[in-house]
């Protein structure tokens, strides 16, 4: 069987493109690919393209902005992780023969659809009830301050971190750094989270280049980033109530990838994870086994998991500073990690890393832990 | 029916309503392994059974987390608390939680269903819902 091998990474600025819809988002971030990959678009011989509220068919419209047609497209639904899912498509479409050459694109355009907080769809019980995307994450919060004695001031610390790298990205949402007391300062929107503790409404788009062993050879000039492992789990249905400091789906998804990539957690170098809260850092790190249960806020004092410490998380500025188109969030985490094996991150370099780590969530549904997890492990 | 001063439920397959004004929430108990799950579901994911029966809920639990909300959808007035209750049968149910100060609601607290008006239907009658109240409170 072959190995999987990203060759093109491309990705637009994330942030508010009014002018612009998810085609032509997609579209940029294609172009930054091919360009990226130096080869003729022609070669491309199927696409995934993940989005989650941009209506029926918009692969197809991105491809049609570009002139490429005819290829077999998939779209792919799978809330937050719907661009990590797109990743995970292609890859099996080569490892499996299938095709040598596949693109997977991850596209958003939320600024003129949504303002504040999401919600899960009306239709869930939780969401008659007025349940909002943070306040489930300001629930976790408060109960893993409440069991690990996290302070509200080390929980700032994350949102801190990632806006102070999201300053060193230029393809960044926000380009400032804050402070702890902005954060502490900034509008309540569920206690104990603050506006600095969310991430934003985002438009973007992010787009990656797989090939085969073959493909590779031939078109990759030497920048090729192996990908080692491209996980995807749903969640369980609860059978008793779980921990709502602890993710199971993470853990479980983690192992699956770990085992695939032949390395284990403590191989791993550096990370992008699903901050899509403050909280969510934490309970992914620790979820994912990077930092033992209960140890990340002390670690985040330490400044461990910053781009000069032992174990970088988020250097693009992840979710809380790069932003957070859903489709386009996995993909773009996907192009972190090769621009940073790679040695190409200018300002935000991490020291010669070997093996980066993606991890996405997505999706709030009742009674299950959590809709879709991925985690991809990309080795250079 | 319409018109009672009790009101319909308004999500009839989760809270049952009856004319007295009491209630319960519902969910699904298996008939094989016993575990209980809300809202009902067709199987169970312990076991896979089928053999499902509707039940309801006791009305006393403990509450596991909560947070205050302070920006939400139109559909609700904020700030409100929401939490999550863990109810005896082993089923952690999400609700909002009121008879109390928002400052003074903690971990750990025992809590007690209570219908209450939960806005309108489409033809302007009150729907029921349901929220969590502090179980001190509703003894007195």
């Amino acid at each position: 069987m072959t190995d999987v091998h990203v060759v093109g990474v491309g990705m637009t600025r994330f942030g508010k493109h009014p002018d612009r819809d998810a085609a032509d988002l997609g579209a940029e971030a294609l172009h930054g690919a091919v360009a990226d990959a130096g080869i003729d678009p022609r070669l491309i011989e199927a696409a995934y393209v993940g989005h989650v509220f941009q209506g029926m068919v918009t692969g197809q419209r991105v491809l049609a902005q570009v002139g490429l047609a005819g290829l077999p497209l998939s779209n792919v639904e799978n809330a937050c992780s719907s661009g990590a899912t797109a990743i995970r498509e292609a890859s099996l479409a080569v490892r499996a023969g299938e095709h040598d050459v596949v693109i997977a694109i991850g596209t958003e355009h939320l600024t003129n659809k949504f303002r504040g907080a999401l919600t899960p769809d009306p239709s869930d019980p939780e969401a008659a009830v007025g349940a909002t995307m943070p306040s489930v994450y300001a629930m976790r919060a408060r109960r893993y301050m409440e069991e690990f004695g996290m302070t509200r001031e080390q929980l700032a610390l994350i949102p801190v971190k990632n806006k102070s790298n999201a300053a060193r990205n230029p393809l960044a949402h926000f380009r400032k750094e804050i402070t702890v007391e902005d954060v502490l300062e900034s509008r309540p929107i569920a206690d104990p989270l603050r506006l600095h503790d969310c991430s934003p409404v985002t438009d973007g788009a992010a787009a990656v280049i797989v090939m085969s062993d073959k493909a590779a050879k031939k078109h990759s000039n030497g920048r090729a980033v192996r990908l080692a492992a491209s996980a995807l789990r749903t969640g369980t249905v609860d059978v008793e109530p779980a921990s709502m400091t602890f993710e199971p789906l993470t853990w479980a998804t983690a192992q699956d990838a770990y085992e695939r990539a032949g390395i284990g957690p403590e191989d791993v170098d550096f990370a992008e994870v699903h901050d899509c809260f403050s909280i969510a850092e934490v309970l992914r790190v620790e979820g994912l086994g990077l930092f033992k249960q209960g140890e990340y806020p002390d670690a985040l004092e330490r400044g461990d998991a910053n781009i000069e410490g032992r174990l970088p998380i988020n250097p693009s500025g992840g979710l809380i500073g790069k932003g957070h188109p859903l489709g386009g969030t996995g993909v773009a985490q996907v192009v972190e990690l090769v621009r940073q094996l790679r040695g190409e991150s200018g300002d935000r370099q991490i020291e010669g890393p070997r093996v980066g780590l993606a991890h996405c969530r997505g999706g709030k549904a009742v009674g299950i832990e959590g809709a879709a997890c991925t985690v991809q492990i990309l080795i250079r | 029916m319409t018109g009672s001063a009790v009101g319909v439920s308004f999500r009839p397959g989760e809270l049952e309503v009856r004319p007295d004004g009491s209630g319960n929430l519902l969910g699904s108990r298996c008939g094989d392994c016993g575990a209980h799950f809300f809202p009902v579901r067709e199987a169970c994911s312990g076991c896979l059974s089928s053999n499902l029966e509707t039940v309801p809920f006791s009305t006393e639990g403990v509450l596991y987390t909560f947070s205050i909300v302070r920006q939400s959808t139109p559909a609700f007035e904020v700030p409100y608390a929401l939490g999550y209750v863990d109810f005896p049968e082993g089923v952690r149910i999400m609700g909002q939680i009121s008879g109390i100060e928002l400052d003074e609601i903690k971990i750990g607290m025992p809590v007690v269903l209570s219908l209450e008006p939960f806005g309108e239907d489409d033809e302007g009658n009150t729907l029921t819902g349901y929220r969590f109240v502090p179980a001190e409170a509703h003894s007195d």
